[in-house]
């Protein structure tokens, strides 16, 4: 439902030549209409408006939080104590496996295209992303491809190669059954879902901002997804290769991996590593931006540095494609590149450092409201601060040999990425919540689920530093009695105190689930101020949730914060800031010199039913060759009618009918 | 990713969606993106910008494995380098159409840019059809898809890029038949110049691929 | 406000020093752990250790540090109704100073890293080699004929070491990766097929020395473990020539000293020969009997039990051969009496006979495996055996010394 100004003159792009007539409704066979629909689950199936689809991402990627929880849980009551009866050594192995893959690929990277989507075009001004239709079918490619993979469950077991899936124990001679094709096709599904929205939002950042506003004014969140986008661009083809040449050799015989045809099961661990590391930075990068816009604006200050804070995200950016063989420094490389290594891993920490000194700095000196957002935010400096450090540890090779895969490399990421990615987005959740549904999630209940959050996960992943510089390895379904040891550090008690952690942990985040019913229950008593946070940046200069169209003017940028700026002015004398004008009193202006003439392009069928297509070829591939033709033909059929859709649905349509199509007025509905 | 298509799909209509955006009304001003590039065609840049990748990483796997044989036929065995010359030089042929259809469709002769249209697909099919003969031939000599690590990696990297050529084909005569058939909504011109990018680059890729894989031996 | 607010500040100051006093201890006083990398028993595991100290330091002051700064931010600069503060965007002082510390940091950290990178990659200086073969679920050691060992010996569980001098071992795996990891005297290394890969170990001292394979190698993964045995110079020497000798009885009939149990088992043992060797068995036509693995199973192997009663472990060093009393009396035995100890192997009174049955048994219900995945075999089938049989078997093995 993106809104889209009908021009009035030519349009700008049409000057080289061609036919300037958008294809009418008329033109169109009757069985490619638009849809219309504007309520009732329709406008939800078959909406390409950012905001809804940022919305079904969240809501969809929240989920596979829980299921992906619940497998952390299973997991932790298996380690609980020694020899533990929970599951079996295959089962334990899936639920690892999927845990990992859940939370990584189903979880905080849909989460972060959830703010990404709902906000980059709020945030720069802009009334929809680049393409529409393409984000739509972005959702439905992540929803199905999550669920597909997910069904692996029911049909005789899911992957148990871990996330990593390392060759050659991921071929069919030592991973029989279907576990890991599900995996490889149902990533390559996710994979279409994140190039697609990284095309989509690069286009749209880079090139619909609000007059005014330079790349070096663009609020600090857009900033670090564009770089996450890129990364995502140039890290999704890498994997994608990588899950080819798996699929392959599973489902044809090839023999890419294959020891006794002369294959390097190393070509696998590069590969994935060369995504898998920058990977990282796209699941944390996104909650750093997060976080450089709650805590500005709780502490009443511009972001400290906000040109390094760009710049070090973009070096992050572009360091961590050097660095992923850090995962590999057990693997056998020379020392020459093992050196090399380690220094690019080192060289990583400075812009991440200054990350923090930058946020650091930025409370320095404010005026500090401790609202859930902010206290997950400063949270966020803390756990990631941890995970930070212990990473600098193991940029030192040697010593990383101890290390990885054990225990300690599992507390590292986890305080980077639940003590950074996770709480970043927390932060997020309850600072735009009002913004998305113009309800205040309540503080109380806010509180007690960042307290028993960051309780449980101090305890739940703390302990694992030391089951870790113990010798606990990973991915270990048991662990021996005779190897616990007794003193201070024996493993059985901190073990334990993990797994009481996790439970901890968890009951955190189901605090969050009843602050959402609690809210949407007392939603007529809940409701959000224009203004609730004294905001800085543009995204908060419209209605919560915002109309259709976002902005009933598009604002011209003249500042970095410039909400902010348009809210307060130096005092001339004092130099003191003062109050100038209100929320309230900026959108009053607003509306009454709202735009004309915004149309919106209409929903459509077809990214759904495209996106439902893949899955079809998948199962095609593992169980009957019949659905392959089926998923084949429902994708020609769908990218067939994609093309041939009408821009817009047919007046007729309506119900009441609209007027005529285009003309003067002003038409905030599902039309144009 | 094979969904190479979708952006052409998107070429055909969002176009209308966006690139008729902004703020003409309320800003005066016909500036149309903040980049001065269409949504469109950064969109195509950056999609190929992420095809570098894919076949940087083919590339890579081919070239970590083409000497290791196993019990198959060397490449010296099953190429044939003045057939694939050939076909090379038609492909590159279609470069050249291309931007004959490009040119074309810039000054607006519909006729002409239905010509060189056609002309480039058929050169782009003719080089399919010369790697489908390629494909027989080879497997003719004993170089079967699962023969060796060469030959698994011969036939993923070459295949991905036929899939690619066949893919621009569609795109080709899809434009063709929508430009006739007035369905192409907003500039034409620059919907034959997205494609162009995606075939020009179809090209080049195959440039290196026969480098590295037919003319430097292993 | 006030007291959420406090228990805040108190929480931000009390976790830093917690985790400092606990990484603290932690190096300082561990001692029970069999695995801990804080308490190496050997040269290159100590020069990891005397490398990993300061940054593990620099990190927690570093830490403590920004902690102290947070906690301070967090208390003083609360909203206590000051007005809004200045919209100053940043100050190029601190900001450079910031890369430029921490740029300084990391290199003082890099130096000594490289060094030790490339010690530790050193394999000329290295007196014994033994080849270290990963395959599901277990590790094979094999020791080629070199200066001291007259005739290769093959041997599984333990890894037999001479101490106070550098043992490469050469690292390989029959069929997925797996990483061969003795923490208290190296780092890990991995195991992948189609690779040999240098590991230098060294021992200061008689003992074991317990490892785990850390690269998930599938199923039974968390069962595949290790031990290193370090044997001072004239033990080692007892130990390779005792390896080195054939299992007793050739063949049964031939050993009339034999008992019946065990002579019977000798002959139940034909089929395990399919793919367990024993050294020294002949058949009917007196040619020896090899172990034809590679026929059986992929990967190719199962663990030679020549002598299987000089180990302390089997099944891969998953499980106890020694009853606990004997295993902990071996443990806690002083470096001197180690040697001695461990090279009587196992006695009567020590071997741990109800999990030797169980495992006999079923084995799979012990350990999980693969055995007819797929239709190649990934470890020891249930073969079905009766408890005679199974006691038969016994007495046999016990003759492997």
């Amino acid at each position: 439902m993106a809104i889209i100004e009908r021009p009035i003159a030519t349009p700008a792009l049409a000057r080289a030549g061609g036919i300037t007539t958008p294809v009418g409704p008329k033109q169109a066979l009757g069985v490619f209409r638009r849809p219309v629909s504007s309520n009732g689950w329709r406008s939800w199936f078959f909406t390409v408006d950012h905001k809804q689809l940022g919305i079904m991402y969240g809501v969809v990627s929240l989920t596979f939080f829980v299921v992906g929880g619940l497998e952390a849980l299973l997991i932790r009551l298996q380690l609980a104590q020694p020899n533990g009866k929970i599951l079996s050594a295959d089962l334990y192995n899936q639920m690892f496996t999927m845990h990992a893959t859940t939370m990584i690929f189903l979880f905080v990277m849909p989460m972060a295209a959830a703010f990404a989507n709902y906000l980059v075009p709020l945030q720069i001004g802009a009334r929809d992303v680049a393409f529409p239709r393409l984000n739509a079918f972005g959702f439905w490619c992540f929803l199905a491809g999550g669920v597909f993979l997910n069904t692996s469950w029911v049909f005789g077991g899911a992957a148990q190669g871990g996330w990593f899936m390392y060759a050659p124990n991921s071929s069919r001679l030592f991973s029989p059954g279907h576990g890991v094709d599900f995996w490889a096709f149902g990533l390559q599904v996710t994979g279409i879902a994140s190039l697609t929205g990284a095309i989509n939002l690069i286009v749209t950042i880079l090139n619909m901002r609000a007059p005014g506003m330079k790349m070096m004014k663009m609020p600090i969140f857009t900033w670090m997804v564009l770089i996450t986008q890129f990364l995502l661009l140039f890290a999704i083809p890498v994997i994608t290769v990588a899950l080819f040449l798996l699929s392959f050799q599973r489902t044809f015989g090839a023999t890419f991996f294959d020891v006794r045809a002369g294959a390097d099961p190393l070509l696998w661990q590069h590969l994935f590593w060369i995504f898998g590391h920058p990977e990282v930075y796209i699941l944390v990068l996104p909650s750093f931006g997060i976080v450089s816009e709650v805590l500005p604006v709780f502490a009443r200050k511009p972001l400290f540095g906000y040109p390094l804070v760009v710049f070090s995200g973009a070096a992050i950016g572009f360091v961590g494609w050097g660095v992923w063989a850090h995962h590999m420094f057990a693997s056998g490389l020379g020392p020459v590149s093992v050196a090399v290594f380690s220094f690019s891993t080192m060289a990583i920490a400075i812009p991440t450092g200054v990350k923090i000194i930058n946020w650091l700095m930025t409370l320095w000196g404010g005026k500090l409201r401790f609202t859930t957002a902010m206290l997950f935010a400063t949270g966020l400096i803390f756990e990631f601060t941890i995970g930070g450090l212990s990473g600098v540890t193991h940029a030192v090779a040697p010593s990383d040999t101890q290390q990885t895969d054990t225990y300690y490399i599992v507390a590292h990421f986890h305080y980077v990425l639940f003590g950074g990615a996770v709480f970043g987005l927390f932060a997020g959740f309850y600072y735009w919540w009002p913004k998305a549904f113009g309800t205040m999630l309540n503080e109380t209940l806010g509180k007690i689920n960042f307290w028993l959050m960051v309780i449980g996960m101090n305890l739940t992943f703390g302990p694992m530093h030391i089951l870790g510089l113990q010798g606990q390895p990973r991915r270990m379904y048991r662990y021996d009695t005779s190897r616990v040891g007794s003193g201070f550090f024996n493993l059985t008690f901190w073990n334990l105190v993990a797994t009481i952690g996790s439970f901890i942990l968890a009951v955190g985040v189901l605090f969050f689930i009843i602050n959402i019913f609690y809210t949407y229950k007392r939603r007529q008593l809940a409701k959000a101020p224009l203004d609730p946070w004294d905001a800085r940046s543009v995204e908060w200069m419209t209605s919560s949730p915002p109309k259709a169209h976002n902005f009933d003017v598009i604002p011209t940028i003249t500042n970095l914060d410039e909400f902010f700026h348009r809210k307060y002015a130096a005092d001339a004398e004092t130099g003191e800031l003062r109050p100038v004008a209100t929320a309230e009193e900026l959108m009053a202006i607003q509306e009454a010199n709202a735009d004309k003439n915004i149309h919106l392009p209409g929903p459509s069928y077809w990214p759904i039913i495209l996106a439902i297509g893949l899955p079809i070829i998948g199962y095609g591939i593992i169980f009957s060759h019949i659905l392959i033709a089926i998923g084949a033909t429902v994708i020609f059929f769908a990218i067939f009618g994609w093309s041939m859709e009408p821009s817009v649905p047919d007046p007729s349509d309506y119900d009441p009918p609209s007027g005529n199509d285009g003309g003067g007025t002003k038409e905030l509905a599902t039309v144009g | 990713m094979a969904d190479v298509t979708l952006p052409l799909a998107d070429v055909g209509h969002d176009a209308h969606d966006t690139h008729v955006a902004d703020h003409s009304a309320d800003h005066g001003g016909a500036h149309a993106t903040s980049l001065g590039l269409s949504n469109n065609k950064l969109g195509m840049w950056l999609f190929l910008g992420s095809e570098c990748l894919l076949f940087g990483g083919l590339i890579s796997v081919y070239m970590l494995y083409r000497g290791r044989l196993g019990n198959g036929p060397t490449p010296e065995q099953v190429y044939n380098v003045p057939f694939t010359s050939v076909s090379s030089f038609v492909l590159l042929m279609s470069s050249l159409t291309m931007v004959l259809a490009v040119t074309a469709a810039a000054r607006k002769d519909l006729k002409a840019l239905d010509t060189w249209l056609a002309v480039t697909a058929l050169l782009g099919a003719t080089f399919v059809g010369g790697q489908v003969f390629e494909f027989t031939e080879f497997y003719k000599h004993g170089l079967g898809f699962t023969t060796s690590l060469f030959g698994s990696s011969f036939y993923t990297l070459t295949g991905f890029h036929g899939v690619h050529v066949t893919v621009g084909i569609i795109m080709l005569m899809a434009v063709r038949r929508m430009i006739k058939k007035e369905r192409v909504p907003g500039d034409k011109a620059e919907v034959v110049e997205i494609v162009g990018l995606y075939w020009h680059f179809v090209d080049i890729i195959w440039i290196v691929i026969f480098t590295l894989v037919y003319l430097i031996p292993a | 406000m006030t007291r959420p607010a406090s228990a805040h500040r108190l929480r931000r100051l009390g976790t830093p020093l917690a985790i400092v006093a606990g990484t603290v201890l932690m190096a300082g006083c561990a001692k029970n752990e069999t695995q801990s990398i804080f308490t190496p028993k050997g040269d290159n595991a100590r020069k990891i250790n005397d490398l990993q100290r300061f940054p593990m330091v620099a990190a927690c002051v570093v830490g403590v540090v920004v902690f102290a700064l947070l906690g301070f931010a967090v208390y003083k600069f609360k909203d206590r109704g000051q007005p809004i503060p200045g919209q100053g965007h940043g100050n190029s002082m601190i900001e450079i100073g910031t890369v430029v510390v921490s740029a300084v940091l990391l290199g003082v950290i890099a130096v000594p890293t490289t060094q030790t990178i490339f010690k530790l990659a050193k394999t000329n200086d290295c007196k014994t080699v033994v080849n270290v073969t990963g395959q599901r679920w277990w590790w094979e050691y094999s020791y080629p004929v070199q200066a001291g060992i007259p005739k290769p010996i093959v041997t599984s569980g333990e890894l037999v070491i001479p101490t106070g001098q550098c043992v490469l071992l050469r690292v390989m795996s029959r069929d997925v990766i797996h990483s061969y990891w003795i923490p208290a005297l190296n780092g890990k290394k991995d195991a992948v097929p189609g690779r040999v890969q240098p590991l230098r170990l060294e021992a200061d001292h008689p003992g074991i020395y317990d490892g785990q394979c850390t690269e998930f190698c599938g199923l039974s993964h968390a069962n595949m473990k290790m031990e290193a045995v370090a044997l001072d110079a004239a033990d080692f020497a007892t130990w390779v020539t005792k390896q080195t000798t054939d299992a007793a009885p050739t063949a049964a009939k031939v050993d009339t000293s034999m008992d019946k149990a065990a002579a019977d088992g000798f002959t139940t043992f034909s089929q395990c020969s399919r793919c367990h060797q024993v050294s020294g068995r002949v058949d009917a036509d007196g040619n020896p009997v090899i172990a034809r693995a590679d026929q059986n199973l992929v990967p190719g192997a199962a663990p030679n039990l020549t002598h299987l009663m000089s180990r302390s472990t089997f099944a891969g060093a998953t499980f106890d051969l020694l009853t606990p009393d004997c295993r902990a009396n071996l443990r806690t035995a002083s470096p001197e009496a180690f040697g001695a100890l461990y090279l009587k192997g196992v006695t009567p009174e020590c071997l741990n006979r109800d999990t030797l049955e169980a495992w006999l048994r079923d084995p799979v219900a012990l350990k999980p495996m693969m055995p007819a995945a797929t239709g190649l075999g990934q470890g020891m089938p249930n073969l079905k055996l009766s408890e005679n049989a199974i006691d038969q078997l016994i007495a046999y093995l016990e003759t492997l010394k």
